[in-house]
């Protein structure tokens, strides 16, 4: 009996070591097969501007990524997936176009164009992804970001107009001032973090929105939705007047309103309206099935 | 001695009865190899336990012999002839280990080709992965409009997913889902509110969203599942917001919502014709 596990034991051992062997050459050579296949290319284009310069970038697959550089030269650095795709560039005066231009058989996986551009802070953006991410910080220009599924990304932007438009990827804005942001999302969630301007606007179908700012700057900040959820987080010494209204949905209110007049008629849980300090601000928060919650930092 | 050769004598040493030249250079290879020096003390200590092993837990010899067949029978033992005449007729004939022959050892190799064509296979699955299919709706009611009371023929199963939660309220309309924003799936429609005719049926693709998703057929296909859930979803909404507005004509409020619903719907349509090339 010994004698046969001993049998068994070692045949199995052996095979064992024989098989680790065999799986660590074979995923090596898969690697190298792998890598050798798709074959990156990096490629950089750098463009002359004057002022306020135009900048567009537009991929069907790819990241796009902007930061600011000097203030006459704009530096594109395109990540080439594979010769599946090309990149074309065109400078008129003072506006760049830059787009992925894909070839017979291109697809999602070899068709990918990954961005990196730096471009004078002052500059007006442009960019359009299908895939994305798309992200742009520490700018002053007006931007304007769209993707199909694209991960939106904006921080630090000041003065300039943002505006966002996805299909159902999401979108994140923080540190965004003094410009008009307008936010349209099929079912996308939307993130507002020290977001604030003459006009915030934001709108998705079925995608939640958060708002965590103070809704300062006399704006008038404006969140509706269909069925996603609308959550505002404000502190309590905020200055604005408040709106909300769900027509299926819940609404949920942490601040003690001064009642006001409205042509909407107050239905307990559905609405409130009302107003905190001095009302600098209008907030308008409405959904038509999702719960809307204003709550107090 | 080899690592071949140690396993060769493994038997012999394991039961006590090595010779003696063989027996010092067993140790001297154990001692010096880690991976035999593991194996050795891996079934000594099976030995051992084993040994301790109470008769009654010791299956039955059937088993010993239908495991020896089929070891056998695999070429993995044979039986020592000298032996057979000492043994018990109900015990198996003490087994050797038969030294792995060489079609044996490189019988792992056969995996290097396989393995590196179904890498190579599945490389080339998720690089031209086909959208996912959606069932085609033949459906001729139109959204926005009167809401349909009954599904058209042939309309799809939707893949439904359990509305998440039913907003509260004190009014008796209040089975209305909130969908979740999941984007691939669509939120299966709670049964109308009550005291209201029902929208429940699935909102079917007009004429002009047929076009529409013809036109990312041609130009964008593995766009197209995205763009017919997108669509879905919005003309639900639409179907839903209309039908309250039916219901409840004088909200304001629930008009905006109708107009917010076709200006997404419109969102998407130009996303989709703005992507397409």
């Amino acid at each position: 009996m010994a004698s046969l596990q001993q049998a068994g034991l070692q045949q199995g051992r052996f095979q064992q070591v024989r098989l680790q062997q065999t799986t660590v050459v074979t995923l090596v050579l898969a690697t190298y097969l792998s890598a050798a296949a798709f074959a990156e290319s990096k490629k950089e284009y750098r463009f002359t501007v004057g002022p306020n310069a135009n900048v567009s970038v537009d991929t069907q697959y790819g990241a796009i990524s902007v930061r600011p550089g000097s203030v006459n030269q704009v530096v594109v650095t395109a990540t080439i997936k594979s010769a599946s795709v090309e990149v074309d560039q065109q400078q008129s005066g003072n506006r760049i176009e830059i787009a992925s231009h894909l070839l017979q058989g291109a697809d999602q996986q070899n068709g990918q164009v990954d961005y990196e551009v730096l471009i004078p802070p002052d500059a007006t953006l442009n960019l359009h992804s299908s895939t994305g991410p798309l992200s742009a910080e520490r700018l002053q220009g007006d931007l304007t970001l769209e993707g199909t599924d694209a991960v939106v990304n904006v921080r630090n932007v000041a003065n300039g107009h943002v505006h966002v438009r996805t299909m159902r990827g999401p979108i994140t804005l923080t540190d965004v001032r003094n410009g008009h942001v307008e936010i349209a999302s099929i079912s996308g969630d939307v993130h507002l973090k020290s977001v604030s301007g003459p006009l915030v606007q934001a709108n998705s179908g079925s995608g939640k929105i958060f708002y965590d700012g103070d809704f300062s700057s006399g704006g008038d900040y404006r969140f509706t939705t269909h069925t996603g959820d609308i959550e505002a987080l404000a502190p309590s010494e905020v200055s604005a007047d408040f709106s909300a209204h769900s027509v299926l949905g819940r609404v949920q209110n942490d601040f003690k309103l001064q009642p006001k007049h409205s042509r909407f008629s107050v239905e307990e849980g559905r609405s409130f309206f009302g107003t905190v300090g001095k009302a600098a601000s209008k907030v308008v928060l409405r959904s038509f099935s999702g719960r809307i919650r204003l709550k107090q930092r | 001695m080899t690592c071949s050769d140690v396993e060769r004598a493994l038997p012999e040493m394991l039961d006590g009865t090595p010779d003696g030249s063989l027996a010092a250079e067993f140790e001297t290879h154990v001692k010096s190899c880690p991976d035999c020096s593991d194996l050795v003390s891996d079934l000594k200590l099976i030995a051992s336990e084993a040994r301790q092993l109470a008769a009654s837990e010791e299956p039955a010899p059937r088993v010993w012999v239908r495991i020896a067949a089929e070891l056998r029978a695999e070429g993995l033992i044979h039986d020592r002839e000298h032996d057979r005449d000492s043994e018990p007729a109900s015990a198996p004939g003490r087994p050797i280990l038969v030294p792995t022959s060489p079609r044996r050892r490189w019988s792992a190799w056969w995996l290097a080709p396989v393995a590196a064509g179904l890498v190579a296979a599945g490389s080339y699955v998720i690089s031209h992965k086909p959208a996912s299919a959606v069932a085609k709706q033949q459906a001729p009611a139109t959204p926005g409009t009167s809401p349909s009371t009954s599904p058209a023929s042939g309309s799809p199963t939707w893949v439904a997913e359990t509305p998440a939660v039913t907003s509260g309220g004190t009014s008796g309309e209040n089975a209305a889902a909130v969908r979740a924003p999941a984007p691939e799936r669509l939120a299966q429609k709670s049964a109308p509110p009550k005291g209201v005719s029902g929208s429940s049926a699935e909102p079917a693709p007009s004429p002009e969203d047929q076009q529409f998703l013809s036109v990312v057929s041609t130009r964008a296909p593995s766009m197209r599942a995205t763009y017919e859930n997108q669509l879905q979803a919005v003309n639900a909404d639409i179907l839903e917001t209309q039908a309250y507005v039916n219901r409840n004509p004088g909200d304001v409020d629930a008009r905006q919502h109708l107009m917010d619903a076709y200006q997404q719907k419109a969102l998407l349509y130009q996303i989709a014709l703005d992507r397409i090339q």
